[in-house]
């Protein structure tokens, strides 16, 4: 076969003993593929981070795959699902988070939905205009991790991190405050009111406030903390008075703390330490005594423009306050009396009075306290109720030394004790008039009027008589006596008259006769001899 | 082809694939190098069914990263978005391009899945020296030779839109894991493609020792 000729001539291959491989170095690429996708794998599972779910009242612009978690402005995961929850009440977002994040996620982390917010004290998530709504996250200090949380309304007013204390303050009512408004000390905003809830009992306000750092080391364990906003206007003994502390307070509300500069010490308080919110600044400022003496007063006049709060004041410093006003009946002697309870603090009187020693005792033990005030009472000190203010009325209660008052005795073993009075200063004004007055009453103006009526009518008739019988004589005797004058004219003053004529003449008569003893007496000056000798004869 | 049909293998004889001078194999593990050129002879591709295999499995590894991970990142002023290939398909049927959304899932996702197994198919049969419907098999294999390049359309498509669309900052879009995964399931397809010797098919039955593998 030709076929078989043709493959004879064909030639042989070399040989070459060659290394048997048993595995082809091309599952190398699998191999590699693997490697690389487990890499990829174990990277994804590693930086997977978990999946939180966060149930919201309302989740306004929250959608699926869109909606970033972001902390700081910085995404750390993105909402999963939105989806209602079983009793179709609440929203229940699911959200993937970063693997970076995951530490956040803990038991009291804050979620919210931020979107735009216009409110009086600022404007807030202008950004979320164009980038769209995002839930805001904040840190929380726990460090339990938890993977179910309930989103927040609104946006925490402080951050966890941001250096300052918190502080509880308990309030009768909100009053003016809410969420965000400003903390005053001295009229400086160092912080805000960061919550509120109502007490358990529902009988009082607790408010969470915020001071930031480093304003919160002036909050000691004896700081007031009073409300602060809207206008507060008070017309008391002291007048009228306005307080704000600035035009946002006066929208919204504010909270303004001041420690009393009698404090024992500085030390800061702890964080969440539980304050009360007192109304105002004076409320505030009154509370601060440790020692509270009360005592009653009995008046005798009128209590009219005397209010719970107006000052105690003792040679015209304020010791102490109005604590009540009321009527005192006793049944035994069927009798209404106007009652003053008032709170005297010692400590206040130690603050403005300089001792020469000796007074710390009086004021510290009850007793040495008791008959220090007996003391002063022995020398006259009485209350009495003054006019604080002419115009409005109010009055005040005035301890002062009425040297001349009647003994008096306090009653310790009463309580309250019964502090003396007299009569105050407007009130016995009042008094003497009307005694005065009632002088006046008892006087016989009745009878004092019918002579006086009579008298006149007696005179009334003597000048009828006069004029009816006295003046056509006079007009007589006056004509006679003008007839007089005229002769006397004639006679005596006028010009032709006899007497001026003589009287002139007289003079002229006087006139010669003082020349010629002019004359002579020159010539006894040039001839004084002549006296002796006579006159001689001239010679010409 | 009767099962008569004279192989080169059967005359005893082995073709140089360099320069196509006819040798007697040396041995017939193996057949040595060629006299002319010195090209190594091999009766059959070399390693065909263990390289073959070694592709598709690494084929098949990145077959799953490719699915799974983003090929597009898109960013907008408001967010980034990273989109999957079953993602885009699943966009395109919900939005109602549903002819699309066919296309783009024939072309992604069955077509590549679809080479790994023919071609496993095709090594198993190998293997187990089926006689089954050689003919067949013989066009699955031109099958999936031919439409191996089309897949890298993908890819394409990808690459061109990432260049195309930069609108810093408003919006841009970023290459993903999953397109360097894709473009790998492809390119080592077409290789496998290209390694396994079609004639191993119709080696089985009669001729037992003349494998290579």
């Amino acid at each position: 076969m030709t076929d078989q000729d043709n493959l004879s001539s064909i030639p042989q291959a070399a040989a070459v003993p060659k290394k048997r491989r048993r595995l082809s170095v091309v599952w190398i690429i699998p191999i590699l593929a693997a490697v690389v996708a487990l890499g990829i794998a174990v990277q994804r599972i590693l930086s997977e981070g978990p999946t939180i779910t966060i149930v919201f009242k309302a989740a306004g612009g929250v959608e699926a795959g869109k909606t970033y978690l972001k902390y700081k402005d910085v995404n750390i995961g993105i909402v999963k699902t939105v989806k209602l929850s079983e009793d179709a009440t609440r929203v229940v977002v699911t959200a993937k988070i970063d693997k970076s994040a995951e530490g956040l996620m803990v038991e009291d982390a804050k979620f919210w939905v931020e979107q735009p917010r216009v409110t009086l004290s600022g404007v807030s998530g202008i950004g979320t205009l164009l980038s769209g709504n995002f839930i805001g996250l904040e840190r929380g200090s726990s460090t339990k991790a938890s993977r179910d949380f309930t989103g927040l309304e609104v946006p925490p007013a402080i951050t966890v991190d941001q250096p300052g204390r918190q502080f509880v303050l308990q309030a009768a009512d909100l009053g003016s405050v809410g969420i965000g408004s400003p903390l005053y000390h001295r009229r400086l905003n160092v912080g805000q009111v960061i919550g509120y809830d109502l007490a358990e009992d529902g009988r009082s306000v607790t408010i969470k406030v915020f001071v930031n750092a480093p304003y919160e080391k002036y909050v000691t364990n004896y700081t007031r903390f009073w409300q602060a906003g809207g206008i507060d206007v008070t017309l008391g003994a002291n007048g009228l008075s306005v307080q704000t502390q600035s035009v946002l307070s006066m929208l919204i509300g504010g909270i303004a703390f001041e420690t009393p500069l009698s404090a024992p010490d500085s030390k800061p308080a702890a964080a969440g330490t539980s304050f009360a919110l007192y109304s105002d600044r004076t409320a505030a400022a009154a509370q601060q005594e440790t020692i509270v003496q009360p005592y009653v007063l009995y008046f005798s006049e009128s209590l009219r423009g005397l209010s719970v709060g107006a000052p105690v004041t003792l040679l015209g410093f304020p010791i102490g306050e109005v604590t009540a006003v009321g009527l005192q009946y006793s049944p035994s002697t069927d009798a209404i009396r106007p009652r003053v309870e008032i709170a005297v603090y010692p400590s206040r009187f130690m603050s403005i009075a300089k001792t020469e020693g000796g007074l710390e005792q009086p004021v510290r033990s009850e007793r040495e306290r008791h008959a220090f005030v007996q003391r002063l009472v022995d020398r006259g000190m009485r209350a009495q109720l003054r006019s604080g203010n002419i115009v409005t009325g109010q009055l005040y209660v005035a301890l002062d030394r009425f040297p001349d008052a009647p003994r008096a005795k306090i009653d310790w073993t009463k309580s309250p004790p019964e502090l003396p009075v007299v009569t105050g200063g407007l009130a016995e004004l009042e008094h003497k008039i009307n005694r005065i007055l009632v002088k006046i009453d008892k006087m016989p103006l009745e009878a004092i009027g019918e002579d006086l009526k009579k008298l006149l009518e007696t005179t009334d008739r003597m000048l009828k008589r006069i004029d009816t019988e006295i003046t056509p004589e006079l007009r007589t005797t006056l004509e006679g006596l003008k007839r007089v004058l005229e002769s006397a004219d004639a006679n005596l003053v006028g010009k032709d008259a006899a007497a001026q004529q003589e009287l002139r003449e007289a003079l002229q008569e006087i006139t010669r006769a003082a020349q010629s003893i002019r004359g002579l007496t020159d010539y006894l000056e040039r001839n004084p001899d002549a006296l002796i000798r006579g006159k001689t004869q001239e010679k010409p | 082809m009767s099962a008569e049909a004279l192989t080169a293998i059967k005359l005893g004889i082995v073709s140089c694939e360099a320069c196509g001078l006819l040798t007697k194999p040396a041995d017939v593990k193996h057949p040595g190098h060629c006299p002319r050129c010195g090209e190594e002879l091999a009766l059959r591709k070399h390693n065909s069914i263990q390289r073959t295999w070694a592709l598709i499995i690494a084929a098949a590894i990145c077959y799953i990263p490719a699915n799974l991970l983003p090929v597009m990142v898109t960013t907008t002023l408001m967010s980034a978005e990273e989109d999957t290939i079953m993602g885009g398909v699943v966009l395109l049927y919900m939005t109602g391009s549903w002819p699309l959304a066919l296309i783009v899932l024939i072309a992604s996702v069955v077509i590549p899945l679809a080479k790994l197994v023919a071609l496993a198919y095709l090594l198993i049969t190998v293997r187990r020296r089926s006689a089954w419907r050689r003919h067949d098999r013989v066009r699955l294999h031109r099958l999936v030779e031919f439409v191996g390049r089309w897949s890298m359309l993908d890819v394409f498509v990808d690459t061109f839109t990432v260049a195309l669309i930069q609108l810093e900052p408003l919006m841009s879009v970023k290459p993903g894991m999953g397109v360097m995964f894709f473009a790998a399931v492809v390119v080592l397809t077409m290789i496998a493609a290209e390694t396994f010797d079609p004639r191993l098919i119709w080696d089985s039955g009669n001729d037992r020792e003349g494998q290579d593998d």
